[in-house]
């Protein structure tokens, strides 16, 4: 099963959804894709400074902590 | 460790094991809480505490938003839901609380339009495609989720969206923690901090808890090996007389948390004076209401409400679950009468909820070995 579908509390539960952001979009939005390859729409505005690329950890649509960066992955 | 992996890696957590087993005191019994459902969830799903020697035992906290939430709050959200013309939203777990009749989900039953939204946003795209029906958000959840409304509530006043309103559920988690350290007779040795919360609040006000209460508290990643390492984290400042709050989950925590969190929230609401908690009853100042500046959004000025008090089930034991007093199948409707499709208790209805925990990882009574 896979993390998409297991069950699992959508509300607070303090469980929180790491995303890249994908693209920017105007009003403080931006289209993130998860892990999953699934993609959604986060409002960005408590992130100083986004940017495309940047991971953000993703509460009930919006961000609330950016992730230092996850290095390239060797073999 | 960079990768999610590598924080499931089953080597690594049978050294944190072995290192976990090096600090215990032999004889001495120790009781830590995780206060978050997140980390209940973890616990049960890794086996976690199969890891771990009898003697230490861990205490499932007050951490899940749904599980929280008395009857009378769920029976306003129905009443606000069979207002004519509202599309009512909630998250997917509020949809199975047990209100003192009925649940949202039998409510839609009955005719009302109840739907479900992964976030305030969506809700509020709800409200943008349907100007000619009302429609509110039960917003639920600690202050992980309290920023995600409050920026939903400033951005349906930027567009002149008058269509959408919010009944506030939110609560906030240190006066309920201060609560059980003041409870009489309530005894524990240390705590598993909420790692998302802090995301938010950041490290520092947590620090009531040594300083006040002399107990260590470490705030807590999510994956299977941050949880062994913050028992361990615990357990050190047992053994060497420390009292204060660490951080293992720096890699996300901030000590001082998102400042821009915290501003989107002290703009949108404000401190309610009390509010009930299953379990811990009235506690001071620890839930949130929409502030005057933003009243027109507050749906419970917006609809009549009955805003009546309801006493748990007799047979739900939900709040002595959520003070740590008994364990879940200590509970004399645990997987009988109470089950995750038809459950009597909100413990059994959040994924989060230790209840349901137990029940869908197979938690009953184990023997384990104690030193």
């Amino acid at each position: 099963v896979s993390e998409e579908l297991e069950p699992r509390c959508i509300t607070c539960g303090d469980l929180a959804e790491e995303v890249a952001i994908v693209a920017l979009e105007p009003a403080g939005l931006a289209c993130c894709r998860t892990d999953a390859g699934r993609e959604t729409t986060v409002d960005i505005g408590l992130i100083a400074e986004p940017e495309v690329g940047d991971r953000v950890l993703v509460h009930a649509g919006a961000a609330i902590a950016k992730l230092a960066p996850t290095p390239e992955r060797s073999g | 460790l960079k990768f999610v992996e590598e924080f499931r890696d089953p080597r690594l957590g049978r050294v944190l094991a072995g290192r976990i087993l090096a600090a215990v005191e032999p004889g001495r019994h120790y009781k830590v809480m995780e206060v978050c459902g997140g980390h209940t969830h973890a616990i049960y799903r890794y086996g976690i505490d199969d890891l771990l020697p009898e003697n230490v035992e861990l205490v499932h906290g007050p951490g899940c938003p749904v599980c929280v939430i008395p009857m009378g709050r769920v029976d306003d959200a129905i009443a606000i839901s069979r207002e004519p013309g509202v599309i009512f939203t909630c998250f997917g777990d509020m949809m199975r609380v047990p209100g003192s009749e009925a649940t949202l989900l039998d409510a839609r039953a009955a005719g009302a339009d109840v739907r479900t939204v992964y976030s305030p946003l969506d809700a509020l795209r709800i409200a943008r495609e349907n100007p000619e029906r009302e429609v509110v958000f039960l917003a639920v959840g600690f202050e992980t989720t309290a920023p995600s409304t409050a920026l939903t509530l400033r951005r349906a006043r930027e567009e002149g969206i008058d269509n959408f309103s919010c009944v506030c559920n939110h609560v906030t988690i240190l006066p309920p923690l201060k609560a059980l350290l003041d409870s009489p007779g309530f005894e524990l040795d240390g705590f598993i901090g909420p790692g998302h919360v802090a995301t938010v609040i950041g490290a520092r006000p947590f620090e009531f808890v040594p300083r006040a209460y002399g107990r260590p508290l470490v705030i807590s990643g999510f994956e299977p090996l941050d949880v062994m390492q913050s028992i361990l984290m615990v357990l050190g400042q047992l053994a060497e007389g420390r009292r204060e709050v660490e951080n293992q989950y720096n890699r996300v925590v901030p000590e001082d948390g998102n400042p821009a969190a915290l501003e989107v929230m002290a703009d949108v609401f404000e401190l309610r004076p009390h509010f009930e908690w299953r379990g811990l009853g009235f506690v001071s100042q620890s839930a949130l209401r929409i502030s005057d500046r933003y009243a027109e959004f507050d749906a419970e000025h917006r609809f009549p409400v009955p805003g009546v008090r309801v006493a748990d089930p007799k047979a739900c034991q939900c709040g002595e679950v959520l003070k740590g007093a008994i364990k879940p199948w200590e509970c004399k409707v645990f997987g009988t009468a109470c089950t995750p499709e038809r459950a009597i208790g909100t413990c059994m209805v959040s994924s989060e909820g230790a209840c349901a925990a137990y029940y869908n990882f197979g938690r009953v009574r184990r023997e384990r070995v104690s030193v």
